[in-house]
C-alpha cells in the first residue's frame, strides 16, 4: 500500500495502487482471465490421471515400467521442458507441425506459439504433458487404498463395473481428487517457468498470468509497489478458490491431523 | 482378465508411453547426431552418431561454472533442510506453551506459495547484501514446512519409551536427535534430501532475479539465456537440455521407488 521502489522515497499511496489496478489496468484483467483458464487444466489433468491410474491399477505385466515412463516427466527442470516444447510447437522445424502436415489434419503449418487464438492452449497441453504423471501417482496411492472386498461385495450383489465405480470407487478417491485439485491450482497459481520459457507471457498478452505479470512489473519495470499490490489480489484469489475448491469436496480431505 | 481387455489396456497405456516420451526421443535423437535442425522431412530414425552438439555446448557457454553453481546452492540447501527441519520437527514432538499456536501458523502458511512473496524475499536478501551470491541464492529455500511434517511424523513413530531410555543414559537432546532419531527415520531422510535437492535444482524464478552476472548464473538461468541469444533452431541447445536433465533422469531411474514416494508424500503428508 506504500509509494515505493528503490529510487523513490516512500510514501503512503492509500487505495490508489488497487484502484489503478482494477479500473484501468486491462493487462491486469487480461492477466486474471488467462489464469482462470490455465487453472481449468487441472482438471483435465485429473480426468486423464484417473483414467490413467485406473488402467495401471489392473493387473497386467510392465505396469510399473508403465508407472515410472508417465511419472517420469513430472520431477524434470520446467526450464528445460518449456524449451524442448517450444521447439516441438515450431512453426517450421516443429515436430508437431510435421507430424499434422503429414497426416493431413492441417492444410497450412501453425504457429502455435506466435497465434493469438493456439499461445494458451498449447501452453496447457503442455502443463499436462508434464502433471499428469504426478496426479496419477497420487490417485493410484488412493485407490489401492479401497479395500478390495467392497468391490467384491458390491460385484456379488450385481453391481455393473460403471455402477461400482460410481457408487465405491468415486467417494472413496474424493480426498485423493481433492490433493491432487489442491495442487493444481496452486501450481497454476504459480508456474511461471513453463509461460516465461514458451511465450514469455505473449503475443499481445494471450498468455500472461497473474505471476508472469507480476514478475514483469516488479523485476522488468521496477515498480515494486505496484507488484505487491498484484501479489496480494493474487494471493487473496489463491484463497477464495481454495476455500470454494474446499467447499465443493466436502472438506474432509483438507483436515490433517494438526496437533498431536 | 480377459485376453482382449489386457490387450485393450496395453495399447491404450502404449499409446500414452509413447506420447510422454516423444519429446525426450527427438530431443536426444537430434542432439546425439548433430543433424541440420532445418531439414525436411525430419529423419524420425537417428542415421550417424555425432557429438557435434555437445562439443558446441561446451565452446559456446561456461557449463562447468553453471554446474559448480548448481551443485554449491542445491548442497548448501539440502544441507540446511535436514538441519533445520529436524531441529524443527524435534521440537515439535516435545511439550510446550503455544505448540497449538505454532502448528497452525505452520499449517496455514503452507498455503502461501513462494512466489506470493518474492517482492519482499528479493527486498529482504537485499538488505543482507546477498544478492548475486549462493547464499543468497539457497537462503529461502532453507526451510520448507512439509518436510518439518514428514521428519515429525516420522519422530512420533518413534517409542517414547527408547527416548526416556536415552535421557535415564545420559544422552544430551541433541544427541537423541543425532544417534535415535535420525537413524529411525531413514525415509524422512530420504524424502527430505530428494524434494529438497529436486526443488533447488530445478528453481528457476528465484535465481533469475537475484543473479546479476553470467558467473553466478545456475543452470536452469543458463539454459534460458542460452535461448534468448541463440533462439531455438540452435542443435546446441538441446544437447545442454539433456545435459541437464541427465542427472535427475538418473537419480529417478536409481532410486525410483524411492523418488515417487519422496515426492508424492511431500505433497501428501502436508
Amino acid at each position: 500500500m506504500q509509494s515505493w521502489s528503490p529510487f523513490k522515497p516512500s510514501t503512503f499511496a492509500g487505495l490508489t495502487h488497487y484502484q489503478e489496478l482494477f479500473f484501468y489496468d486491462e493487462v491486469f484483467w487480461k492477466s486474471l482471465w488467462n489464469t482462470v483458464v490455465f487453472m481449468s487444466s487441472s482438471p483435465i489433468a485429473i480426468g486423464l490421471a484417473l483414467a490413467l491410474a485406473l488402467l495401471v491399477d489392473t493387473r497386467i505385466r510392465g505396469r510399473g515400467v508403465y508407472r515410472a515412463i508417465i511419472f517420469i516427466s513430472y520431477p524434470l527442470m520446467t526450464v528445460a521442458v518449456g524449451i524442448i516444447w517450444r521447439w516441438l510447437y515450431d512453426e517450421k522445424v516443429g515436430l508437431i507441425n510435421y507430424v499434422l502436415l503429414s497426416l493431413h489434419l492441417t492444410q497450412r503449418r501453425i504457429a502455435f506459439l506466435d497465434s493469438y487464438e493456439w499461445a494458451m492452449p498449447s501452453v496447457v497441453v503442455a502443463a499436462v504433458w508434464q502433471i499428469v504423471g504426478f496426479f496419477m501417482v497420487i490417485l493410484l496411492a488412493g485407490l489401492q487404498n479401497i479395500p478390495p472386498n467392497l468391490e467384491e461385495a458390491a460385484a456379488l450383489d450385481g453391481a455393473s463395473a460403471g455402477q461400482r465405480f460410481r457408487h465405491i470407487t468415486l467417494p472413496l478417491l474424493r480426498p485423493a481428487i481433492f490433493l491432487c485439485l489442491m495442487i493444481g491450482v496452486i501450481n497454476s497459481f504459480t508456474s511461471f517457468d513453463l509461460i516465461y520459457v514458451m511465450t514469455g507471457g505473449g503475443p499481445n498478452y494471450a498468455t500472461e498470468v497473474l505471476i508472469t505479470y507480476i514478475y514483469r512489473v516488479a523485476f522488468v519495470l521496477s515498480k515494486f509497489d505496484y507488484a505487491a499490490a498484484l501479489t496480494i489480489v493474487l494471493f487473496v484469489f489463491l484463497l477464495i478458490v481454495t476455500a470454494v475448491a474446499n467447499r465443493l469436496t466436502g472438506g474432509e480431505a483438507g483436515a490433517v491431523d494438526a496437533a498431536e | 482378465m480377459r485376453p482382449s481387455r489386457a490387450v485393450a489396456v496395453h495399447a491404450t497405456l502404449g499409446a500414452v508411453s509413447v506420447v510422454m516420451l516423444v519429446p525426450f526421443y527427438w530431443v536426444l535423437k537430434t542432439s546425439l547426431t548433430g543433424e541440420n535442425i532445418f531439414q525436411y522431412p525430419p529423419a524420425l530414425l537417428p542415421r550417424v552418431m555425432h557429438p557435434f552438439y555437445y562439443v558446441d555446448v561446451w565452446y559456446y557457454i561456461p557449463f562447468v561454472r553453471y554446474v559448480i553453481n548448481s551443485v554449491i546452492v542445491s548442497v548448501i540447501v539440502v544441507a540446511a533442510n535436514l538441519v533445520c527441519n529436524a531441529l524443527a520437527a524435534y521440537a515439535l514432538t516435545l511439550r510446550f506453551r503455544g505448540k497449538r499456536a505454532i502448528v497452525a501458523l505452520l499449517l496455514s502458511c503452507m498455503l502461501i506459495p513462494f512466489q506470493a512473496t518474492i517482492i519482499p524475499a528479493y527486498l529482504i536478501t537485499k538488505e543482507l547484501h546477498l544478492l548475486n551470491s549462493h547464499l543468497g541464492l539457497a537462503l529461502p529455500l532453507c526451510s520448507t514446512i512439509v518436510c518439518i511434517f514428514v521428519f515429525k511424523a516420522s519422530f512420533d513413530a518413534v517409542p517414547r519409551s527408547l527416548i526416556d531410555a536415552a535421557r535415564i543414559d545420559g544422552l544430551a537432546e541433541w544427541r537423541i536427535i543425532l544417534h535415535v532419531m535420525l537413524p529411525l527415520s531413514t525415509s524422512a531422510v530420504a524424502t527430505t534430501v530428494i524434494l529438497s535437492f529436486i526443488w533447488s535444482w530445478n528453481s528457476f524464478l528465484w535465481p533469475l532475479i537475484v543473479i546479476r552476472n553470467q558467473e553466478m548464473q545456475t543452470l536452469p538461468l543458463g539454459l534460458s539465456t542460452f535461448l534468448s541469444y541463440m533462439e531455438n533452431t540452435t542443435g546446441a541447445l538441446y544437447a545442454f537440455c539433456i545435459m541437464v536433465l541427465v542427472p535427475g533422469v538418473a537419480l529417478f531411474l536409481l532410486e525410483q521407488r524411492r523418488f515417487i514416494d519422496g515426492l508424492t508424500s511431500g505433497a501428501t503428508k502436508g
